[in-house]
């Protein structure tokens, strides 16, 4: 049995691959996917396509269905794409300036000979009811949130919007890191 | 869709010729993935590396008259010299732009590949991720 239904599969993938400009890939799955309550097994679909009639984006009440609707989609995303590296950038220099205390710690530690040597720590902080440390967690859960969408929205797998989220990324990177770039410290890892 | 971890010898994987059947296959797909996992973390170290060696390309004098120049944002009567280090600044900017949209979509990719829930492709991930930062990151460190 398994085997049939690994035939059947194929033999629909290749129709679909046939008539590939016109039918979007998930609804065709949908009804010729026949065995058991196999309804619901492919209404997200796996893998990219290209096409604007009937995409759900995150919403239910989102839905495009037109080449116009999908433009204005595609430069939604992007936009969201690019404020997401701006904010990014933002809470890093915002970071940056508030960092208040600095505290040094020094502790002893064995040396080579059986010498003790002091070992100096330096940790930068805020504090934790401070205005700076309150707006970094409100912007980190803005951060987190859109991250989540755009992660949500590739997700779609829809070709267009996932150029999207790319292109806002990179021209959102290019734009907001031009002048952070220069004064960047040596010693920050990548996140 | 499965919204549970299996495991199984037939996925397809973000495009539509990439459909697996067999072990073979699937041994195949996890390596590419692998691959893909190690080449990300990668790319996270070289994209510093390659701003290092950009500042530390250019002369130390004429870069700080960028940074000064930057944060002015003084434009025109610039000497022939400084113009072309604007240049090669902007390049390198570019390039970096276009190394970070490449980091990008590898990183859905490979987020794409483990929403399969195949089991291996995900043991794949993590390894390529561990492998890749554990040859990277050491190199972050060197001059």
């Amino acid at each position: 049995e398994n085997i049939h239904q690994e035939m059947d599969h194929s033999h629909h993938m290749g129709i679909y691959h046939m008539d590939n400009s016109t039918m979007p890939p998930h609804h065709h799955m949908t009804t010729s996917h026949s065995h058991g309550g196999g309804d619901m097994m492919m209404m997200m679909p796996m893998t990219f396509y290209f096409d604007f009639k009937n995409v759900e984006l995150l919403f239910s009440s989102l839905v495009i269905n037109t080449p116009g609707e999908m433009a204005g989609a595609f430069v939604a995303v992007f936009l969201l794409a690019m404020f997401y590296e701006g904010l990014k950038i933002a809470r890093e220099g915002l970071l940056r300036k508030s960092q208040v205390s600095i505290r040094y710690n020094s502790m002893p530690v064995p040396g080579p000979n059986g010498t003790i040597l002091m070992e100096t720590h330096k940790t930068v902080g805020q504090q934790m009811l401070s205005f700076p440390h309150l707006l970094q967690t409100v912007l980190h859960i803005i951060q987190v949130v859109i991250s989540y969408f755009l992660m949500l929205i590739f997700m779609t797998y829809n070709g267009y919007l996932c150029i999207a989220v790319a292109a806002g990324a990179g021209t959102g990177y290019f734009l907001f890191s031009w002048k952070k770039a220069v004064v960047v410290d040596i010693t920050e890892h990548c996140h | 869709m499965a919204m549970h971890f299996i495991f199984s010898d037939e996925a397809v994987l973000l495009f539509d010729f990439w459909s697996v059947h067999s072990p073979a296959g699937m041994a195949l797909s996890v390596l590419v993935i692998l691959l893909m996992a190690v080449l990300y973390e990668g790319i996270k170290v070289g994209k510093v590396k390659l701003l290092h060696k950009t500042l530390e390309s250019l002369p130390t004098a004429t870069s700080q008259q960028l940074i000064l120049e930057t944060d002015q944002d003084s434009a025109g009567s610039s000497s022939p010299p400084v113009n072309r280090t604007h240049l090669r600044w902007f390049l390198c900017h570019f390039g970096q732009s276009l190394v970070h949209v490449i980091q990008v979509v590898i990183g859905y990719f490979v987020m794409l590949a483990v929403m399969s829930y195949n089991t291996w492709i995900f043991l794949g991930v993590v390894l390529g991720s561990a492998l890749g930062y554990y040859l990277a990151y050491p190199l972050l460190s060197m001059a």
